[in-house]
Order: structure tokens, then sequence, then C-alpha cells
């Protein structure tokens, strides 16, 4: 130390660093030291989380609109037209309706699989620090959510259930680096493994060398055992790109997420799946249009008086 | 005096904590946002002794490591907050044109943010972690240098008071 390099300072410092690696240690080794005051600290602050996201959600909502202003402009557009004609509904229900919608398709999803599902409020978005794409739940294992359970929208897969308490849980999303979940393609039934990248996107990297992929298939989880962590048959994404280098021994592809996790309010965690497999049944329906009638007009030329 | 002292502050940085979990972690803003704790702490490491960095460190460390978005082991943060705050506090300690220059002060936090997040995202990999987009790291670590370029003038009027208010006999003598 420059001016306060005494002894005291330096075996301070030591005794610290011993400290925190001492306790990395036994972490690493499965003693959970401090587990039970993480767990507590949790369950003091996800009532707080809970009342917080009510009252700030509306302005994260506004932040998060703002930073991908430039990716939704054509959504944007096409809101603000609906948005004149529901202006005055929508002025002190726009937020209750957001999430009502968000229920409903993930009822609708969960209906059609047969899944049992709890609802469940986002209360945080996880730490900004870390490098990790996580979000807390106001459900826990007061509701029957526990660890390893599929995580969904209506839309598709959001992540799984890491961690849970009596009131909330921890949800690793699709989009963090760590994620892994197998994976299918709908129609052809080719599997795969689908990472997350910190992005909106993920990789999927095909298991059979005499299989290929092409962009638009659908990408659906393929389920694991006993239903744990994944349900099957739930929509992942659809396949953006393929990489067909050359030097690849099998074929990757960029997947683009079907759930938009900048939004995220409403989700559900499947804490019951039927025995039969859903199959290609979730796909979502291709966008049908709208037919627009044809007017035709017979032009009939007047009869001209003869002079 | 000096342990009483540091006590005293464990309950503001315990609100710092409570703020940055329910309140900030609400916003999903450019570059992943900023970690208001991860710049107070730095702040406060900044204008205190080394002996009172490392010390500030493990104990901001502990709390972070308690947060449950914390994806490493139990103490990695405590490690690297220890350091972190000795780092910062002894490269301005003694240097009173350093502490009473705001700029300065930006400057280095802002540089010890990205660093602080750059040696946990290593330390990470070295304990088994998954590194995930290379673009999307540097676009965070980039971005949290310039949030806390504009969050730290902000903390900095309370977080001097309420440190001096603390420390200024102490660092003194």
């Amino acid at each position: 130390m420059r001016n306060g390099g005494d002894n005291r300072g330096r075996l301070l410092l030591i005794s610290l660093i011993v400290t925190s690696l001492f306790l990395i240690t036994l972490d690493l080794r499965g003693v959970q030291v401090l587990g039970g005051i993480r767990s507590g600290s949790q369950t003091v602050l996800s009532p707080v989380q809970s009342v917080a996201a009510t009252v700030f959600r509306p302005v994260g909502n506004f932040f998060s609109d703002v930073t991908h202003l430039g990716r939704t402009r054509g959504e944007i557009e096409k809101l603000q037209a609906k948005n004149e004609k529901l202006r005055q509904a929508l002025i002190n229900r726009k937020n209750a309706d957001a999430e009502l919608a968000q229920l409903k398709s993930v009822l609708d999803l969960a209906g059609t699989a047969k899944f049992k599902v709890v609802n469940a409020r986002v209360i945080s978005l996880g730490s900004t620090s870390s490098f990790t794409q996580t979000i807390s739940i106001d459900a826990g294992t007061n509701d029957g959510v526990r660890q390893n359970m599929t995580v969904i929208t209506g839309r598709g897969l959001v992540g799984v259930v890491k961690m849970s308490y009596p009131n909330s849980a921890l949800v690793q999303l699709a989009t963090d680096p760590a994620f892994k979940v197998g994976a299918r393609v709908a129609g052809s039934q080719q599997i795969g493994i689908l990472s997350g990248q910190g992005t909106g996107k993920g990789v999927l990297q095909l298991l059979d060398n005499r299989t290929t992929l092409k962009v638009g298939d659908v990408i659906l989880a393929r389920g694991s055992q006993h239903n744990r962590p994944f349900v099957p048959g739930v929509p992942i994404g659809e396949v953006t790109s393929v990489d067909n280098a050359a030097g690849e021994i099998t074929q990757i592809a960029d997947v683009k997420f079907f759930v938009n996790f900048a939004s995220l309010s409403i989700v559900a965690v499947v804490i019951g799946a039927p025995q039969a497999d859903p199959r290609d049944a979730l796909v979502p329906k291709a966008p049908v249009p709208t037919p627009v009638p044809t007017v035709t007009i017979y032009a009939k030329p007047s009869e001209s008086p003869t002079p | 005096m000096f342990a009483r002292r540091f006590l005293i502050s464990f309950p503001i940085f315990v609100a710092v904590y409570v703020i940055q979990e329910t309140i900030v972690s609400q916003f999903r803003i450019f570059g992943s946002g900023f970690s208001l704790f991860l710049i107070f702490t730095l702040l406060w490491s900044a204008l205190g002794t080394p002996e009172l960095g490392a010390l500030t460190g493990f104990g901001a460390g502990l709390l972070m490591d308690l947060s449950q978005s914390s994806s490493g082991p139990m103490g990695q943060w405590m490690l690297i907050m220890i350091l972190a705050g000795f780092s910062i506090s002894y490269l301005g300690f003694g240097d009173d044109n350093f502490r009473g220059n705001p700029i300065s002060l930006v400057v280095i936090v802002a540089i010890a943010v990205p660093i602080t997040r750059l040696v946990y995202l290593i330390l990470g990999l070295m304990f088994g972690g998954q590194l995930g987009s290379t673009l999307e790291i540097f676009t965070s670590l980039i971005a949290s240098g310039l949030w806390t370029v504009a969050v730290v003038p902000l903390l900095m009027p309370f977080v001097t008071r309420i440190h001096s208010g603390l420390f200024e006999d102490l660092s003194r003598g």
C-alpha cells in the first residue's frame, strides 16, 4: 500500500481473499454454506419485487420499447394505427389487457397440449452484471413450482426453472448462454441440440449428418424423461439461416425464438404433462391472408343518340 | 472505531442492494443496462482507504453472491469485489488531487465497472460457465462503462456526502 501499507492491512486483505476462496471451494464441492441465506433473502425480497414490478414495469417497458425501436418499427406502425381506434379504451387498461392477452395465449397453448400449468407474473428481470439471462416469477414451491420445470408463454418456450423458493422462482431463459434443450424439427422429426447465445437467436446443431435443415423450419422441444426439465412439443423458434460450411460434421442453424423476451410479463410453469406427446400439435399456424373481395365493374357503353 | 463505522455503512449497502434487486432490475435497457449496486460499491471504495475498499468489496460481494440471479458459486463475486475494492482505493489513496476531482472518479469507476465484470466472466469460465455471444458480451461491457459515466455524476453528491460524514476523520488520521 502506498501510504497505509502496514501488516494489518495486508493481513486483512489476505484473510478476506482466503475466506472467499474457502466459500468458492465449499460451493464447488456441493456444500451449500450460505444457500439458506440466499433462499431466505429471496423470500424476503420477492414481495417487494412484486410490488416494484407493478409500479415500475410500465416505465421498464417504455425503456425496452425505446431500445427495440429499430427492430420493431413495422410493428409499432401497425400498433399506432390500432391505438388510434382503441386509445380511449386502453388509457386505463393497457397493462391489464396485455397481461390478459398473454395469459389467454398461454392457456390456449397449455390447453391444446393438455399441460397442467401454474400462471405467474414476471417480477424481476435478473442480474445485469453477471452475463446471465434470467427472470424471477411470483410463483414458487407453495404453488407447486419445482426446479427443472418448463416455462412457457402462448408463443412457446421461455426457459426452465433453475431455483424455486416458497413464493418465487428463478427462471433461466432460453437465451442464456448456458441454456441447452433437445430439439426436433416439426414435420421431418430431425433431432438436435439448441443452445442459447445471449441474444434473441439460438443455435441448433443437428445430431445426424444425413439430414438437412431449411429456412422456415419450425423447431420444437423434444422433451425429457418424465417431462423434466422439458415437456415435449413446445414451440421454440424458426430457422432463419442455415450454415452449410463444408468443415462442419452436422448442420448448424440460427433459430429465432418465437417468444419476445423483451416484453415478458405473464408466463406459465408446466407442472404436469400428459403421457401422450402432443407431437406437432403446437406448431404455430401460418398466418392466413385475408381474402380481399374483388369488385368487377362492367362498363357498358351507353347508347349514343343517333342524329 | 473503524469496524463500527464500517458496520454503520452496511445498512446503506443493504438499501442500495434492495433498490438494485427490486427497482433497477425491472428495466431492460441498452446493453443490459447498469448495476447501481456495483457502481455504488466501486465509487464508495474509491473514496476510502485500501483496507476499507477490501472490506467494502467483501460485504458487497457477499450481497451480490446472495442475489438469486447470481449464477456463479458462492464467493465468486466476493473474491472479485475484494480485489476490485482494494485496487480502486489503492489507486487513489493518498492523492487528494485525484479524490478531489470528480472527473477522475467518474473515469476510474467507469473503467473499473467493465473490468470487474470482465474478470467475473473470465473467472466464471474457469469455473465451467458458458460464454455466449462475444458481440453481446462486448456490447454489454462497453455499455456498462457508458452507463456508469451517466450514473456516477448523479450518485456522487450523495455518496461523497455520506462517506465523508462517516469516514472523514478516520481517513485523515
